[in-house]
């Protein structure tokens, strides 16, 4: 039955991945054809682009689609527990975001190969902002699950950019070292080495995200 | 229609927009003043209430959403309009307040930052808060109305909330590709200066707002979907930046190559149509494959290294500064250079001798074939010198005295005539020579063409400053069809002006046209200096630090631009144009190549198309 449920998700979701896709390589090859700046900065400025707009179409109506398509009664009435529900909507999403950060980061490599870049430096840094907007859309399923709305799905996303960042701000210029690797902004600098130790902290608390997360979407009442 | 009551009913539905967004422009500022206060340095925050303020025309656009939405859904509005309501007056009553509460919260950062430093005796005037403040407060007036606009029609929050952002962003990014005559984003589009831009902001709100009153009087109502939304946004990015790329980065790039070498400058110079690197290499281009063959030794001095040091208290100047002027003589190469020596003497440069020297290229090495002493064209005050080698004829400028020589073969230099004090000073074009006719003096010299002459008495008018200049290898004059322009580029726009007749003494020369620049060709560098701007064949090449512009100058037709090469964080230090038309440049580049937090200096060789 998940297997039908993931189905059901990937064809409703698809274009978002077609979309996100078609933009990303047209805006990378664009960019790297220019070459108004160096390659690493190009690189910067596509990642930088994909980790808050990506999230954001996906986040958009996972969730509130349902409601705005009246379709969330009938979803409910099928003989699945909801946490299915949640985490077909969850890894279809995480799918699509890491497919399209694969695909951007693979075509750096190649756009930039043998120029002034390491060899996998560029994939290595769009990768590690690619795993920062994974963990952002994570936080936002917490608070978006519940959503009725784009436009709710979109404050919660915005909140959630909006949040890290003032937290990331905060620990950065206080210098808080312990509390800096809880962002997940705190991984774009990484690219240099210990991306590892961030990402597994970053893991082990979106694995605790995402039972709440997961929770709340369980114990929606109200959804008409 | 009872006003009072309207407008509080409008307070009272947006108060929690008012109080989120609120939230959202405060933490940052009041964040900074924690920390700041954390440090010891007093509950104060300028540097985020600034970058609080810029995003304003995010809220500023939200408040609109809200501010509309609740009337616009199916049931509210067929009640209200079924209400003995005028929909223009109520629409505009909801535009005037939700105006009102995004100004006031827009107010809030800057309230906060003025109050907060002057209480900790902090300097107010500071340059970010007066100059950056003013624009986003107005683009955030720009994004309400168009936010508004957008509501009205399409009826969802978010939807129309991106949908006024990305108008905005078109209408704010538009004007920069235009040639508008901006320049400065500080004097052009600041509040300072009413120009285009501003207007052109306030036109975009009025015209929102009408359109929004319109919609809402019959009822308009765009069925929208968010994959065609984001389909369309996408699409209209893709635009600007087509439009942007076609501005900015027309100019083909065929070839280019990293160069290993520590030795500087990074000069390219021309023997018989064959590009020569630094003095020590010729650039062979086949099948646009850059590969440099070295015709000097390694451990041999390139003929600049070899000028350009110093001996005691007396300094050696060389001219040109980077390079040479390079003539072939049946299969041996020489070298023409000026070499200036002068002494420091209380705090003033003494020039003492001036050499016109050859050197030939003998076993890898610059073997000096000939010297001639100039040394009596010297008279007081600062030096300039320059030369320009006309077949086998030579025209040495140095002060205000001209000397032609002989240089079929180079290894015996042979004067031929010499004029002392025949040259003016250099000058500058200004804006009022564009209304009247201007008289260039007509160098003296018979021995080369008429066209020659003509050539070289306007740059030396124009060019032949006291720093450095380019006349050895290019000039500012074109000639098409006989008809002879000179071109004067400045901060704000590039100049033609034609001659339009000369006599034995002078040239009598008028304004012709003029092409501003558009703000991303201005953002480029400073153009005014005449240093790396040539004609050739009918066009202008604009070269600074890392931008190189191509202009069609032909006679009898208007300015227009043909290329924009930009490489950020890159400087070029020379260029070449080849037989074949293509631009040859070189070019310093600092990256970062990932390794460590370091930036790199790298030397690359770049192949262009020229643009047609």
């Amino acid at each position: 039955m998940f297997r039908m449920l993931l189905w059901k998700e990937w064809q409703e979701n698809r274009w978002k991945l077609l979309f996100c896709g078609a933009a990303s390589v047209v805006f990378t090859v664009m960019l790297f054809r220019i070459r108004i700046v160096p390659d690493f900065s190009n690189c910067m400025l596509i990642s930088l682009v994909q980790m808050f707009v990506v999230p954001v179409v996906y986040a958009l109506d996972i969730f509130s689609g349902e409601v705005s398509n009246r379709t969330i009664h009938l979803l409910f009435k099928i003989p699945v527990p909801r946490w299915m529900l949640f985490f077909s909507k969850y890894l279809v999403s995480v799918a699509g975001i890491v497919l399209i950060f694969v695909l951007s980061g693979v075509l750096m490599e190649l756009l930039a190969h043998g120029r002034e870049m390491r060899v996998l430096f560029l994939f290595k840094t769009n990768l590690l902002c690619g795993a920062a907007g994974f963990f952002l859309f994570t936080w936002f399923c917490v608070f978006g699950c519940q959503s009725r709305s784009e436009a709710g799905s979109l404050g919660a996303m915005f909140g959630v950019f909006v949040g890290w960042g003032i937290a990331f701000f905060w620990a950065t210029v206080c210098e808080v070292g312990w509390a800096a690797p809880f962002a997940p902004y705190s991984l774009i600098q990484l690219a240099e080495g210990g991306a590892v130790g961030t990402i597994f902290l970053q893991s082990l608390v979106s694995v605790g995200v995402l039972c709440l997360a997961c929770y709340r979407y369980v114990s929606i009442r109200r959804y008409l | 229609m009872r006003v009072q009551r309207i407008i509080h009913q409008q307070i009272c539905q947006l108060r929690w927009h008012l109080l989120a967004c609120l939230g959202l422009i405060m933490v940052l500022p009041i964040e900074e003043a924690a920390v700041n206060m954390h440090a010891g340095a007093g509950f104060h925050s300028i540097g985020m209430a600034v970058a609080a303020i810029m995003f304003s025309p995010l809220l500023a656009g939200l408040i609109a959403c809200a501010n509309v939405q609740g009337d616009l859904s199916e049931k509210r509005y067929i009640f209200w309009r079924s209400k003995p309501a005028n929909v223009k007056k109520l629409m505009a009553l909801k535009f005037s307040v939700g105006l009102i509460v995004s100004l006031a919260i827009i107010a809030c950062p800057i309230m906060f930052a003025v109050v907060s430093s002057a209480l900790c005796g902090r300097d107010l005037d500071d340059p970010p808060v007066k100059y950056y403040v003013p624009v986003p407060v107005m683009v955030a007036v720009m994004t309400y109305s168009l936010c508004f606009g957008c509501n009205v029609i399409v009826r969802k929050t978010a939807r129309s909330w991106l949908l006024g952002i990305l108008l905005a962003g078109f209408v704010l990014v538009v004007p920069f590709m235009l040639p508008l005559g901006f320049t400065d984003i500080v004097s052009d589009i600041g509040l300072w200066a009413l120009g285009f831009y501003p207007a052109t902001v306030f036109a975009i709100s009025i015209i929102a707002f009408v359109f929004a009153l319109y919609a809402a009087q019959h009822d308009w109502h765009l069925k929208t979907n968010l994959r065609g939304l984001l389909w369309a946004g996408t699409g209209l990015v893709f635009l600007l930046l087509m439009l942007f790329s076609s501005q900015v980065a027309n100019v083909r790039v065929l070839n280019e190559k990293e160069i290993e070498s520590h030795w500087r400058p990074y000069s390219l110079d021309k023997v018989e149509g064959k590009p020569i690197f630094q003095g020590r290499s010729y650039v062979n281009l086949d099948d646009s494959n850059i590969s440099l063959e070295r015709f000097m030794d390694e451990r041999h001095p390139a003929i600049v290294d070899r000028v350009s040091r110093r001996k005691g208290d007396t300094y050696c100047q060389p001219y040109p500064r980077a390079g040479g002027v390079y003539k072939k003589a049946g299969d041996d190469l020489y070298a023409l250079v000026i070499h200036s020596y002068w002494r420091h003497i209380e705090k003033t440069n003494v020039y003492e001798n001036v050499y016109l020297r050859s050197y030939k290229l003998t076993s890898g090495s610059w073997k000096q074939a000939s010297e001639l002493d100039l040394s009596d064209c010297l008279k007081e005050g600062p030096l300039r010198t320059a030369m320009r080698l006309f077949d086998n004829t030579l025209v040495v400028c140095i002060r205000n005295s001209l000397v032609v020589l002989d240089v079929t073969n180079p290894g015996e230099l042979k004067q031929i005539d010499k004029k002392v004090k025949v040259l003016g000073g250099s000058w500058s074009l200004e804006y009022e020579d564009r209304k009247k006719e201007i008289a260039v003096p007509l160098v003296p010299i018979d021995n080369i063409s008429m066209e020659e002459r003509i050539r070289l008495s306007i740059d030396l008018m124009y060019r032949f400053n006291y720093s450095d200049n380019d006349i050895y290898e290019s000039s500012i004059v074109d000639v098409q069809d006989g008809k002879f322009a000179f071109f004067s580029v400045s901060g704000r726009d590039l100049a033609r002006f034609d001659v339009i007749r000369w006599d034995r003494e002078n040239i009598y020369c008028r304004f012709g046209t003029s092409r501003p620049f558009t703000i991303l060709e201005s953002l480029s560098g400073q153009w005014y200096e005449e240093y790396g701007t040539l004609v050739e064949d009918g066009k202008l090449y604009c070269r600074r630090r890392n931008t190189l512009l191509v202009f069609d100058v032909r006679s009898g037709r208007r300015i227009r631009k043909l290329g924009h090469f930009v490489r950020m964080d890159c400087h070029i230090d020379d260029m070449g144009i080849l037989d074949d038309s293509n631009i040859l440049l070189s070019a310093r580049w600092y990256v970062s190549s990932g390794e460590g937090r370091s930036r790199e200096q790298k030397k690359f060789l770049y192949l262009l198309k020229n643009p047609e």
